[in-house]
């Protein structure tokens, strides 16, 4: 692993953090027994950065997503985003934190199946109380690539523009965070390059920050940092490192 | 949210069609109950054929004139025959709707968590999923109470001129009744969709992401707490049903089931797979793999099969109850005829006194009287007789007074109305006779209940003649002379019959009207039960698509998730019919009890063709309507993996 700092909590980059995480630890308890999936991360994600996640399978990744964006509650630890602790709020502030400052994007099962692409961008919106401009919607179904297709059904697109639709719809908040959980796990090379770009142009454009959680090291080249996790903690990170150097540091970590 | 509410329930038109239509029928059904008693009410027979008494009053009630409808234009009888099809019909409606909500909310945890995710709060999931039930149950409740108001004029005319109604009907107004229909139908609505709303609202953004289907498998512990509530207040109701209930113990044969079905539905996630792993156990072991997986869907799933089971579950306890129930209490009635029959020879119409070989014939004068109370006067069954004869043809043991003394204005009271009323010897009984003469009675003594022989008021002959001139003697029962045999005797007399076969006679006439009972109140529950189990079988079915695409990659045949499908569907099924069967046999082991207690050599007469039948259905319905859509979808898959695989 090059350039990398075996050592962490890791200090924080420059910028104001948008999302810190402090010593976030996370055990699933079930009748099979404990499972530390998390055990104690602490790192900040600076405003305005793309942040790539990896590690090998059952690493933690998804777990520390989930945490982050505040849809599981850590075991111990806490996050704070935007200068508020997620672990005071009760459910309904925290589904309104969410709505106002948080985009997702996942590896499926985005959409509402039985809303069309138009409504379920505009879904966030209207979930608010607001009624959604149609220049709004619009613009940003522009912006991904489909102002053709607003009166089309989910079942009616394909997968790629599918997750394009869940980014519109992530857009149309202007959330100050994105999250995504592997968004190009199931799509080809080239859709998956319209679907990073578009995140990549997020953070430059907008000054959004993104946490994206990925198994490809071309995807995730396009961060400006690659965050490793092993084992339930971060083992170091790549800093605008190439698919190839990505890619050499993943199999060190998975031997 | 409204916004929402709509296109989704475009969208899961499957899930809501189930919740339609048993909506649309049960209002159907409660419409109709509705204007069918609207009917009846706005019934004014003519003049003559009722009595105005004016009530004591006392106790606190001021006396008032109230109008008694005589037997030949009275239409109480259809009017409690239908308020009992409404009770039996908004029962099973709640029943239904609640486990169909419930269904349609487990089968979509992923779309709430989804909604959860990108921001709806727990209480606009609930507005959502409330907005869908008031959007379904608006149009059904209106498509019910259209259908009612149609088949309205169709039931009165049935109706008409039947023992229930015995006059001619004509549809009243139907505003009323159609409002309280549509309303009882919105109401039933929510409350059937309020516990599925607040389920939908406890779903978590995280749902979304997880392998949503599979559902918590703990039950809340309200949910519990309600449940143990039902089943404490169905066994008091079971302990209630003991000889002393008398004729009480027919009604809650019909309510005990209703509470004992609420609770087991409330605590079916925790019965269900205990029944099911027992009913697993053959399965298992006679199939391979199908069974195994049917066992496991079975059991993983409890909350969706306690779902599939309950509409099962609901109309085999109902109905198995009702119809032992039935026939135990015309065994009872068989019996207690044929021990209050003393004489050989019953003949029907009036029997010539003076043929050769006759020794007596006690040839009683049946009439109506209208007893008058405090604060209501009503119709009573008595009948004119010769105390003397009587007390040999027929059983008038006599529990307290002499019936010696029953001449000019008296009265013998059966031991049943004398509790109910609290009448002692030397009470007086005011009653209007039909010549609408008021008499006050004096009770002269207490006798044996003999239903099916004697009335409940026993006067004396003459005071029957001279207040109901035209009433006619209908059967009476005659005393051979000694030495005559009474098989010779009827062979002289017209119109005689021995004893024992105009018994039997009495017995089957009873069964008949049970039949036609159960068929009015049943027959519409059953077939809403029907069309409910063919739902919630059909709408699991059709849910599962995706299972069956990915089974069906794996290397699983048609044939195979067939079996599967068969052995699941047939595995619940057995479970709702054991249970519903151990409710059966309870109520029927206690109705039995309660009404044989005191009757010697009772007769049991099971029904076995039609319970085996009620069970037959049920499990026919509930496999069909899984294995159709089954084999539809296994079609659907077929077609397209052929597609794919050309491409
Ligand atoms: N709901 C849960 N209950 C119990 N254990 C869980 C649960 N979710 C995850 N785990 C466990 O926690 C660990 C981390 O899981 P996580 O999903 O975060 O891994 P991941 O890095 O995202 O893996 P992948 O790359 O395969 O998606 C794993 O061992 C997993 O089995
Ligand atoms: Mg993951």
């Amino acid at each position: 692993m090059t350039a990398t700092a075996p050592t962490y909590p890791y200090t924080a980059p420059a910028g104001p953090p948008a999302l810190l995480l402090d010593s976030i630890t996370k055990t699933y308890r079930s009748k099979a027994g404990a499972v530390d999936a998390l055990r104690g991360v602490t790192y900040h994600f600076a405003r305005g950065s793309f942040t790539a996640v990896m590690g090998p399978s059952g690493s933690g990744k998804s777990t520390l997503l989930q945490c982050a964006a505040g849809l599981d509650h850590p075991t111990t630890g806490t996050v704070v985003l935007n200068g508020v602790t997620l672990l005071g709020l009760n459910e309904v502030e925290l589904t309104k934190l969410r709505r106002a400052e948080m985009g997702f994007v996942f590896q499926a099962y985005n959409l509402l199946p039985s809303l069309t692409v138009y409504d379920n961008v505009a879904l966030p919106l209207r979930l608010t109380g607001r009624r959604p401009a149609r220049n709004d919607v619009q613009r940003v179904l522009e912006q991904v690539g489909l102002e053709g297709k607003a009166k089309r059904r989910p079942a009616e697109l394909s997968g790629g523009q599918q997750q394009r639709v869940a980014i519109a719809r992530a857009l149309i908040t202007r959330p100050s965070v994105f999250f995504a959980d592997e968004p190009t796990g199931a799509l080809d090379s080239g859709t998956s390059r319209q679907i990073l770009g578009l995140l990549r142009e997020a953070t430059d454009r907008v000054g959004q920050t993104v946490v994206m959680v990925t198994h490809d090291p071309v995807a995730a080249a396009y961060a400006e940092r690659v965050l490793f996790l092993s084992d339930g903690l971060l083992a170091g990170h790549l800093d605008r490192a190439t698919p190839a150097q990505i890619a050499a540091a993943m199999s060190d970590l998975e031997r | 949210m409204f916004f929402l509410s709509r296109q989704t329930v475009g969208r899961h038109r499957s899930l809501y069609a189930g919740s339609f239509v048993a909506l649309a029928v049960g209002v159907f059904l409660l419409g109709l109950a509705a204007t069918a008693t609207a009917a009846t009410i706005a019934y004014h027979g003519p003049a003559s054929a009722s009595i105005s008494v004016t009530t004591l009053g006392g106790d606190g009630t001021a006396p008032q004139n109230v109008k008694v409808p005589l037997s030949d234009a009275d239409v109480s009888g259809l009017q409690t025959v239908l308020s009992m099809v409404g009770t039996i019909s908004g029962f099973i409606t709640v029943f239904v709707i609640a486990s169909t909500f419930a269904f349609a909310v487990a089968s979509r945890r992923r779309e709430y968590g989804l909604l959860r995710l990108i921001g709806a709060t727990p209480r606009q999931i609930r507005r959502m999923v409330l907005g869908e039930a008031v959007a379904v149950a608006l149009a059904a409740s209106l498509t019910g109470a259209i259908a009612a108001q149609l088949a309205t004029p169709l039931l009165l005319r049935k109706a008409s001129y039947t023992e229930l109604a015995p006059v001619k009907l004509e549809p009243a107004s139907p505003w009323v009744p159609l409002a309280i229909a549509v309303g009882a139908g919105l109401l039933v609505a929510m409350l059937g969709a309020r516990s599925a709303a607040r389920r939908a609202g406890r779903v978590g953004p995280i749902d979304a992401l997880r392998e949503a289907s599979l559902e918590p498998p703990r039950i809340g512990p309200v949910r519990v707490v309600f449940g143990l509530l039902f089943l404490a207040g169905a066994i008091t109701m079971l302990t209630l049903i003991r000889p002393s209930s008398g004729e009480g113990a027919v009604p809650l044969a019909m309510f005990t089931p209703m509470v004992m079905v609420i609770a087991l539905t409330l605590l079916a996630p925790l019965v269900v797979p205990l029944v099911g792993r027992v009913w697993a156990v053959p399965l298992v072991a006679w199939t391979q793999v199908s069974g195994r997986l049917a066992r496991s869907n079975v059991l993983a799933a409890p909350r969706r099969s306690a779902s599939l089971a309950a509409p099962i579950l609901a109309i085999s306890a109902i109905a198995g109850s009702m119809v032992l129930s039935l026939s135990f209490a015309a065994d009872s009635a068989a019996a207690t005829i044929r021990d209050a029959v003393r004489a050989p020879i019953v003949v029907t119409g009036a029997a010539p006194v003076d043929r050769a070989g006759v020794k007596a014939v006690d040839a009683g004068v049946p009439l109506q009287v209208v007893r008058v109370a405090a604060d209501y006067a009503e119709l009573e069954d008595a009948e004119g007789i010769d105390p003397v004869i009587a007390s040999q043809t027929r059983d008038l043991t006599v529990r307290s007074g002499d019936l010696g003394e029953l001449t000019g204005n008296t009265v013998a009271v059966s031991k049943e109305m004398a509790g109910f009323e609290g009448y002692r010897v030397g009470a007086e009984v005011p009653v209007v006779f039909p010549d609408r003469k008021p008499v006050k009675l004096r009770v002269v003594a207490i006798v044996k209940d003999a239903f099916g022989v004697n009335p409940s008021f026993l006067i004396p002959l003459e005071l029957a003649r001279e207040h109901a001139p035209q009433a006619r003697t209908e059967r009476s029962f005659v005393l051979p002379a000694d030495g005559v045999a009474p098989a010779d005797l009827v062979q002289r007399i017209p119109g005689a019959q021995l004893a024992t076969d105009w018994e039997a006679d009495q017995a089957e006439g009873l069964r008949k009207g049970n039949r036609l009972g159960l068929v009015m109140l049943l027959g519409p529950a059953a077939l809403y039960s029907a069309i409910a189990i063919a739902n919630t079988l059909l709408m699991g079915s059709l849910q599962r698509r995706h299972e069956f695409v990915t089974s069906r990659l794996l290397g699983a045949t048609p044939a195979q998730l067939r079996r599967m499908v068969l052995w699941e569907s047939s595995l619940v099924g057995a479970v709702a019919l054991s249970l519903g069967a151990a409710i059966t046999i309870t109520v029927g082991v206690l109705v039995r009890h309660s009404m044989t207690s005191g009757v010697a050599d009772v007769p049991i007469t099971v029904p076995w063709g039609i319970l085996l039948g009620i069970g037959g259905l049920c499990l026919t319905l509930a496999v069909g309507s899984a294995l159709a859509p089954t084999a539809y979808l296994l079609r659907v898959v077929a077609g397209q993996n052929a597609i794919q695989q050309g491409q």
